[in-house]
């Protein structure tokens, strides 16, 4: 079928739209001349424009409900918090090194103060131009924590389940390195525990060396903190119980407070259960 | 294809990604383009004024703006929403592209809208590329030229390029295609082949 039906007398927006959208098959295509015949176009250049009124508007329609999902806007805010990172680790690395450039007696690595402190330190400096750049980075630190707990609340509302297993920012970071909740909602448990470890995954694949335990998860407290010898399992455990949780999160919406009880469970005996 | 003292470029409009100009003309970079590097690498007259061209994978549209300067008109298809911004904007400016916001794996989607084509140009990241290029195939005028840029590192980055190449020329083949010739696009992309395909006889 073809956008313009063959008994048309007149071309309508709408009702081509929909019969593009309802179309299943790939045969017969278009034939602009059709139309002219008809004495419904005159032109080449007409038709074109025809086609493009329906492509535009399927379009506008397609990115304005794409922009709608609700996962999008979270996604720029974990993104923006992992920016504002690197900003205040690239400059406190550099108003150290500045300072240290000028203060003969200071070490880095025998300093009494770490470098919050001697950021507060600099704050007060008498050179002016540093002084400057130690309260941007102190004040890009207060902004910094502001929008992590924005991430934490956005998570808790738009991926509640997965929240609830992991944190917000761990479950917020492992929805956009898989790229939106529609992805890791369609991904393996096992594809969601190594999230973030592509490398290793990759060599592992490659070379045949041992294969990652976790990726991104293992930021997660409960697998940083298990004894070493039970990490692999937990990230197992707590990342099949996270591919459930995305499942809930994009087709329910809401916690599901009975299977946080049970995966929490599961996830902490991994956690202890020794061989 | 017009070529300013050996330098590849388009006749239209400038200002549409920043790009160089030389006079009235714009300057088609090889190493952003790959149809452009494909034209450095074998001069032919890939475009002809008069063609219909379907483009598969359009992304933010320069390619596409120099292949519109070119062509008579461009069904272009992008998957992502935001390139796919950047490509109505392209649009708006340029009346002879067909901006279309969908799937290239489920042509049936968007088919309604299409002419026979004289030219498919395909470049797409994804792992079933030669899939593709078979499900367009009646999307093609009998004598219609398809240009494919295989990106072998999307089809399995496990396997050499040469390989991948292999299998997909395979495909292409049992697919209904003939493989006219293939070019790897060397200096400009690496690890990157464009196959030029007729339908088989």
């Amino acid at each position: 079928m073809t956008w313009y039906a063959e008994s048309d007398t007149e071309l309508n927006l709408s009702e081509s739209v929909s019969r593009v959208e309802n179309n299943k098959t790939i045969l017969p295509l278009c034939d602009w001349t059709v139309l002219k015949d008809k004495g419904l176009i005159s032109s080449r250049e007409e038709y074109i424009e025809r086609v493009r009124e329906i492509s535009f508007a399927m379009a506008e329609a397609g990115i304005a409900e794409s922009l709608s999902k609700k996962d999008v806007e979270m996604l720029q805010m974990v993104q923006t918090l992992d920016e504002i990172d690197n900003v205040i680790n690239l400059l406190t690395e550099r108003a150290v090194e500045w300072h240290s450039s000028i203060t003969p007696e200071f070490s880095k690595k025998y300093s009494r103060f770490n470098s919050a402190k001697l950021l507060h330190k600099l704050s007060n400096s008498e050179n002016f131009s540093m002084k400057r750049v130690a309260r941007e980075i102190i004040s890009l630190t207060d902004v910094r924590t502001t929008l992590m707990k924005d991430v934490s609340k956005k998570a808790d509302a738009v991926i509640p389940n997965m929240s609830a297993l992991v944190g917000g920012l761990v479950a917020a970071r492992l929805v956009l390195r898989a790229g939106g909740l529609d992805e890791i909602s369609k991904m393996a448990g096992s594809s969601i525990q190594v999230i973030g470890a592509e490398s290793a995954l990759f060599s592992h694949i490659r070379t045949g060396s041992s294969s990652p335990k976790h990726g991104i998860i293992f930021q997660h407290r409960r697998v940083h903190n298990a004894p070493k010898e039970n990490r692999g399992r937990t990230a197992r455990v707590l990342a099949s119980k996270l591919a459930i949780a995305a499942r809930l999160d994009l087709y329910r919406g809401e916690l599901d407070a009975e299977f946080i009880a049970d995966a929490d469970k599961k996830i902490n005996a991994a956690m202890g259960e020794t061989k | 294809m017009i070529d300013v003292n050996g330098t590849l470029v388009s006749k239209g409009k400038g200002g549409v990604y920043g790009e160089k100009m030389l006079g009235e003309y714009r300057v088609w970079d090889p190493y952003r383009s790959k149809l452009a590097a494909l034209w450095y690498l074998e001069k032919s007259d890939w475009l002809k004024s008069s063609d219909v061209v379907l483009y598969l994978g359009a992304a933010n549209g320069t390619t596409v703006s120099h292949v519109a300067d070119y062509t008579e008109s461009v069904y272009a298809v992008e998957f992502a929403p935001r390139p796919m911004q950047d490509l109505l904007e392209v649009s708006k400016r340029r009346k002879n592209i067909v901006p279309i916001y969908s799937d290239a794996t489920q042509p049936q989607k968007y088919a309604a809208l299409l002419e026979p084509a004289d030219l498919i140009y395909q470049d797409v990241a994804q792992p079933n590329q030669a899939e593709i290029a078979v499900k367009h195939i009646d999307f093609l005028k009998t004598d219609g030229r398809y240009i494919l840029m295989l990106k072998t590192r999307s089809v399995d980055i496990r396997k050499s390029p040469q390989e991948v190449f292999a299998d997909s020329c395979r495909e292409l083949e049992a697919g209904g295609y003939f493989v006219e010739k293939s070019i790897w696009l060397n200096p400009y992309h690496q690890d990157h082949a464009a196959i030029i395909l007729r339908k088989a006889d």
